[in-house]
């Protein structure tokens, strides 16, 4: 188990040298962010000067380079160009209403999914399964954009029954503010963590179905069948137990995919999380912002991975004694 | 593989005509390459637009005479237009750079695979790290880093494809590499080209070769997923996801065909792509063949 | 035989017809079949592969995968039909009454539970009114009985942490736990060593005599029926050839099938006990491989000396898929020209190691290798010492051992292309070679897969041979194979080494087919040579106390 520990958090430090100067050295690359500070309509010569010299942008990039990584080390990504608040404080306080929504979606997506899978997986061939293999490949086939303003115009346009965008009332919980508390909260939800929860439902269910077929097909069913145990509990002690360690590996990785593709659903949601926060920092090229929110997203990432990674040895007796 | 079994992949069984999917892919293929002959206008040439006409619904009649089928959007463009000229885009950033991704890391797996030592650290330690992200991350990245156009997003989705590639035709070269007949092959002195190539290759690409479908459906999906976020297809060029994000303020205002039907489109694109694939795969894989 | 031969049977299969429907149409798998089982009796039912008789034992286990259906016949049970009934008629029988051990025992326990909470389940599911501290002590008294040592601390142990043997006998526990009438063995031993396969075996016909239940022992192994079975059903192709008690089969058969199978079973010769004292008393217990070598004056081919290897150290990921290789010892082996010297061993001796290292597949840590006066370096890769086209290697599974991809008339002259022949040699033809080995030329076209696994073996020794080498390793080359055509597989093995002039290194677990090929033994134990010898001495005198285990792990019948 030490070795796989270290193993991931070696990983993790080279995926966040390597991403830092991508990153950087990117950023660099498609535009100078003062032109998104001043007023170019306004600015005369001297005051880009000033802003650049303010933004440290007026030294060499390798010295940039390990200036930010310096601080980085440090926990300091610098301070968003736009907002003028610690980069990684802005990218903390928008958290929580990512989190929220990704846990909703995956409270949903991963019994859904593991339900349809295995009632696929036991009917094999049958039309029921058929059936959710052909609707899993269609909710798979919907790109998550269309799919979250196909889910507007239904949900919200045409019925009203839930709203078109934004996060609502929130309620104090632990010092951070949270949706899911209220009402009100949950309906503000329940589109975006649809959208995020109908692909992953799909490919959460495939799995599940597979891994059914793969155990039920294996000697130690058949044995159990013939050595007197009821299908019941052959599917609830024997069956469902090994197709959960896919599944938990799934739904870890779909988790962090989740705060990836959150991009997508909540800038068409107007749900003011990290996604929303990336994808509007890269338009304004305010580059400590980025480079803390695609840090932090690589970070929870490998984090997460390494959690599923725990999570098997307590599943699977075989990891754990080799550990 | 063999030009037989490619045949034998498109029949099927039983002698039946080409099901409802491929028939829709082809009809997309066709679509695309014939766009500018059929399509009422070039929706991106801004001598061809109306704006007086943005906005009108489906069925309407314009000033050329031509019937808008699918309406118009907010800049008068016609969307069935945009549509026939987004595919094209579409197909052929996906196509290309899932060729590509594909040739680049079945090369960089089985090399991997067949070298070990440290080829293989090198590459496999590459790979890991990026597959250990979301590939819209990786996208975004690869997209932040190389900035905007064609070319470049072409490029992004080969950085974001090969990966998968390499690692399992490495996985799949690993364990022919532990079978016999490549025993008997290295027994023989053979040269390492023939090797290779013509042992270890053509068995190992028969489980990637089910990937290409299924990685051109990821490949158009984020391909519209980038040009709907404003980072893709620069704005002066057709995209069905820039076409969707078009819609998108006029959504709510009950205008919904502007992104509805460009989204139907890439929806249909994707899902027969993706059906399609599923059929290969079935096909290939003897585990799956009796479902 | 026992004398309730006169009660009713307890199972009965009637003119049993069962036919299998695919999509490229339907198969007869067995077709009239009619035997009986009495009460306390082991029935053996062989034959070879695709002879129905898994089906069968299936079909009384009432689990058959879907497709299969019966179109005539019946199976009786207690007098009850047993076809026809839905699961939950079928649960009452299934533990209870008829219950099972397959021949997987890694995959026939669930890898997640402790085993003592696999027979506790069974045990609860089989037995009404019982408590959970009943089925424990019932549970820890059924591990007891099947030999499991401390059956009390190992009860809360997962199936990983046992070995193959004590796997088993924990399945043959959870077979026992619903005290059944039947149990169908679908080849109970045949993943097990031959010294383990042995105590399983006797373990079964033991509690076969405690506890009266009958067991149906689906196997296709004459030397297990020839060691427990009371009577025995031959079948072929779905039918069944003939029936009798054991002791008739095997001496007096009527059926020219059971003839054959009966012929081609490898039996060990061992000569009358006397001799082997005196040769004992000659040779003082001094270890034989010194004499052995001794007594060969001719320069040997192949001289391997004192090789070591470790697999601790080469990385994490290389270690978990080696784990199946075993380390080697200060090995020494000699292979003597025109010789076959055969290597015997346990699964995890270290037998297939030595071959590999020998033929420049794998390095080792230290030691010498000479072949033909050239000494190699065997610390490096076989390409790069020179090794690599000295040797060649005939495989164990000949469905893995030729390219999918390539015709046979393409993987032959590549071999013939690329063999190691000195120039000015001449080419050996393609087609010569084929006639030779008794292969139609029409196959040339052919590809791996449209070939009998029969066949796919003798392609795979043609291709050994157009190497030209001087040196042949054949690693279990026929233990993949039904018993017939491993026998002709033998025959043309030693015909080719005359014939070519080829020396052969023959690793085998089976001693039988050993003392048929080999003139001189070495037996592997834990990567170590344990004994070795000119062949007539090992079976016949030698005192090591493992060699002796081994032959007396033999089916008694095919020792002679």
């Amino acid at each position: 188990m030490m070795s796989t520990v270290t193993g991931r958090l070696s990983q993790a430090f080279l995926l966040l040298l390597v991403m830092s100067l991508i990153g950087f050295v990117g950023i660099h690359s498609v535009g100078n962010p003062v032109y998104n500070i001043v007023n170019i309509e306004t600015a005369t010569a001297e005051d880009i000067r000033k802003a650049t010299i303010a933004l440290g942008l007026d030294q060499p990039l390798w010295r940039q380079y390990v200036l930010f990584i310096g601080n980085v080390v440090t926990g300091n990504f610098g301070t968003s160009y736009i907002y003028h608040l610690p980069a990684f404080r802005l990218v903390m306080s928008k958290l929580p209403a990512t989190l929220e929504l990704a846990s909703i979606a995956m409270l949903i997506a991963a019994p859904a999914g593991t339900l349809l899978g295995l009632l696929a997986g036991r009917r094999q061939g049958k039309p029921a399964d058929s059936a959710i293999l052909k609707a899993s490949v269609f909710a798979l086939s919907i790109p998550s954009f269309w799919l979250s303003m196909m889910l507007i115009l239904l949900g919200a346009i045409m019925t009203g029954w839930f709203p078109s965008g934004g996060r609502g009332p929130t309620v104090s919980l632990l010092g951070q503010d949270w949706s899911f508390l209220t009402l009100d909260g949950l309906r503000q939800l329940t589109l975006p963590a649809l959208a995020l929860a109908i692909p992953n439902i799909a490919l959460i269910a495939r799995l599940a179905r597979s891994g059914t077929i793969e155990v039920e097909s294996q000697d130690f069913t058949r044995f159990c069948r013939a050595k007197g145990l009821s299908s019941r509990r052959i599917l609830f002690r024997h069956t469902l137990p090994n197709i959960s360690v896919p599944i938990v590996t799934i739904v870890g990785m779909q988790f962090g995919g989740m705060l990836a593709f959150a991009v997508v659903v909540e800038t068409i949601f107007a749900w003011p999380g990290v996604g929303k926060l990336l994808i509007d920092s890269i338009q304004l090229l305010d580059r400590p912002v980025v480079m803390a929110t695609l840090t932090f997203v690589s970070v929870a990432f490998v984090g997460l991975n390494a959690l599923v990674d725990l999570f098997y040895a307590l599943l699977d007796p075989r990891v754990r004694r080799s550990a | 593989m063999k030009a037989e079994t490619i045949l034998a992949l498109w029949k099927r069984p039983m002698g039946h005509g080409p099901s409802l999917p491929k028939f829709l892919l082809g009809a997309y293929m066709l679509l695309a390459i014939v766009a500018p002959l059929i399509a009422l206008q070039n929706p991106y040439d801004p001598l061809q637009i109306y704006g007086w006409e943005a906005s009108s619904p489906p069925g309407t009649v314009g000033t050329g005479g031509f019937m808008y089928l699918l309406g118009t959007d907010g800049l008068g463009r016609d969307i069935a237009s945009t549509i026939l000229y987004g595919l094209r885009i579409s197909l052929v950033v996906s196509i290309t750079s899932t060729a590509i991704g594909a040739l680049v890391g079945l090369t960089a797996g089985v090399s991997a695979a067949y070298f070990g030592k440290w080829v293989d650290v090198v590459i496999m330690r590459v790979v890991d790290l990026q597959l250990s992200l979301p590939t819209i991350l990786v996208a975004l990245i690869a997209i932040v880093t190389l900035g905007p156009g064609i070319d470049r997003i072409i490029l992004a989705l080969i950085i974001v494809q090969w990966a998968t590639y390499a690692r399992i035709a490495r996985g799949v070269a690993l364990s022919e590499i532990n079978k016999p007949y490549l025993d008997a092959a290295r027994l023989l002195r053979l040269p390492i080209s023939r090797i290779i190539f013509r042992h270890l290759l053509p068995n190992s690409i028969a489980p990637a070769i089910t990937l290409i479908p299924i990685e051109l459906g990821h490949a158009v999906a984020l391909e519209a997923t980038l040009s709907f976020l404003g980072l893709g297809v620069p704005i002066d060029k057709p995209s069905l996801g820039s076409a969707v994000a078009n819609g998108f303020q006029y959504l709510l205002t009950g205008q919904y065909w502007i992104s509805l039907f460009p989204g139907l489109a890439l929806f249909g694109l994707i899902a027969s792509i993706n059906f399609v694939g599923e059929d290969i795969r079935r096909r290939l894989d003897p585990r799956s063949r009796s479902i | 035989m026992r004398e309730d031969i006169c009660q009713e049977p307890l199972l009965v299969v009637n003119n049993l017809t069962l036919k299998h429907r695919a999509m490229a149409g339907s198969t007869t798998i067995l077709r009239d079949v009619s035997l009986n089982l009495q009460r306390g009796e082991i029935l053996g039912l062989i034959g070879e592969s695709g002879a129905g008789k898994s089906t069968l034992g299936n079909a009384i286990l009432g689990l058959l995968p879907p497709g299969f259906e019966r179109t005539a016949g019946a199976i009786l049970f207690d007098g009850k039909a047993l076809d026809g009934m839905d699961e939950r008629q079928w649960d009452a029988i299934r533990g209870r009454r008829i219950s099972a051990i397959f021949q997987d025992h890694t995959a026939s326990l669930d890898p997640l539970m402790t085993v003592g909470a696999q027979l506790e389940e069974t045990i609860l599911a089989t037995n009404e009114n019982v408590s959970r501290q009943d089925a424990r002590t019932r549970g820890v008294e059924l591990l007891r009985r099947v030999g499991i040592p401390e059956p009390r601390e190992r009860y809360h142990s997962y199936p990983h942490q046992f070995s193959g043997g004590q796997r088993q006998r924990v399945v043959i526990a959870i077979a026992l736990a619903g005290t059944p009438d039947i149990i169908v063995a679908d080849e109970p031993t045949s993943a097990l060593d031959a010294t383990v396969q042995k105590q399983i075996l006797r373990l079964l016909r033991q509690l076969v005599n405690e506890t009266q239940v009958s067991v149906i022992l689906v196997t296709h192994d004459m030397g297990v029926i020839s060691e427990i079975a009371d009577r025995v059903v031959v079948m072929k192709h779905g039918e069944v050839v003939e029936q009798d008690v054991t002791s008739a089969i095997l001496d007096t058969p009527r059926e020219e099938y059971t003839r054959s199978l009966l012929a081609a079973v490898p039996r060990l010769r061992i000569s009358a006990s006397e001799d082997r004292k005196e040769a004992a008393e000659n040779s003082d217990g001094r270890p034989s491989r010194d004499e052995m070598i001794e007594s060969d004056a001719t320069a040997p081919i192949l001289l391997a000396q004192d090789i070591t290897k470790t697999f601790a150290g080469q990385g994490l990921r290389w270690f978990r898929k080696n784990a199946r290789k075993s380390a080697l010892r200060d090995v020494s082996v000699r292979l003597g020209r025109g010789a076959i010297t055969g290597i015997v061993g346990e699964s995890g001796s270290g037998k297939s190691t030595i071959g590999r290292i020998i033929a420049g597949l794998e390095t080792a840590g230290e030691g010498k290798l000479e072949i033909d006066g050239t000494s190699f370096d065997i610390s490096l890769p076989g390409r790069r010492s020179g090794l690599l086209g000295q040797v060649q290697m005939i495989f164990q599974d000949p469905a893995v051992s030729l390219n999918p991809r390539m015709s046979v008339g393409e993987t032959l002259q590549e071999s013939v292309r690329f063999g190691s022949r000195q120039p000015g040699d001449e080419k050996p033809n393609v087609a010569v070679m084929m006639d030779r080995l008794g292969l139609p030329r029409s196959l040339l076209t052919r590809y791996p897969h449209q070939l009998s696994g029969g066949q796919k073996q003798r392609i795979c020794i043609a291709r050994a041979l157009l190497a030209s080498p001087q040196i042949i390793v054949a690693d279990e080359p026929t233990s993949a194979l039904d018993v017939s055509v491993q026998a002709e597989i033998v025959k043309l093995l030693k015909e080719s080494v005359v014939e070519q002039g080829v020396s052969m290194l023959f690793i085998s677990h089976d001693l039988a087919l050993v003392q048929e090929l080999c003139s001189s033994i070495y037996i592997f134990k834990e990567g170590r040579v344990e004994d070795a010898g000119p062949a007539e001495f090992i079976f016949s005198h030698s005192q090591n106390p493992y060699t002796r285990s081994l032959i007396d792990a033999r089916p008694r019948r095919f020792t002679r």
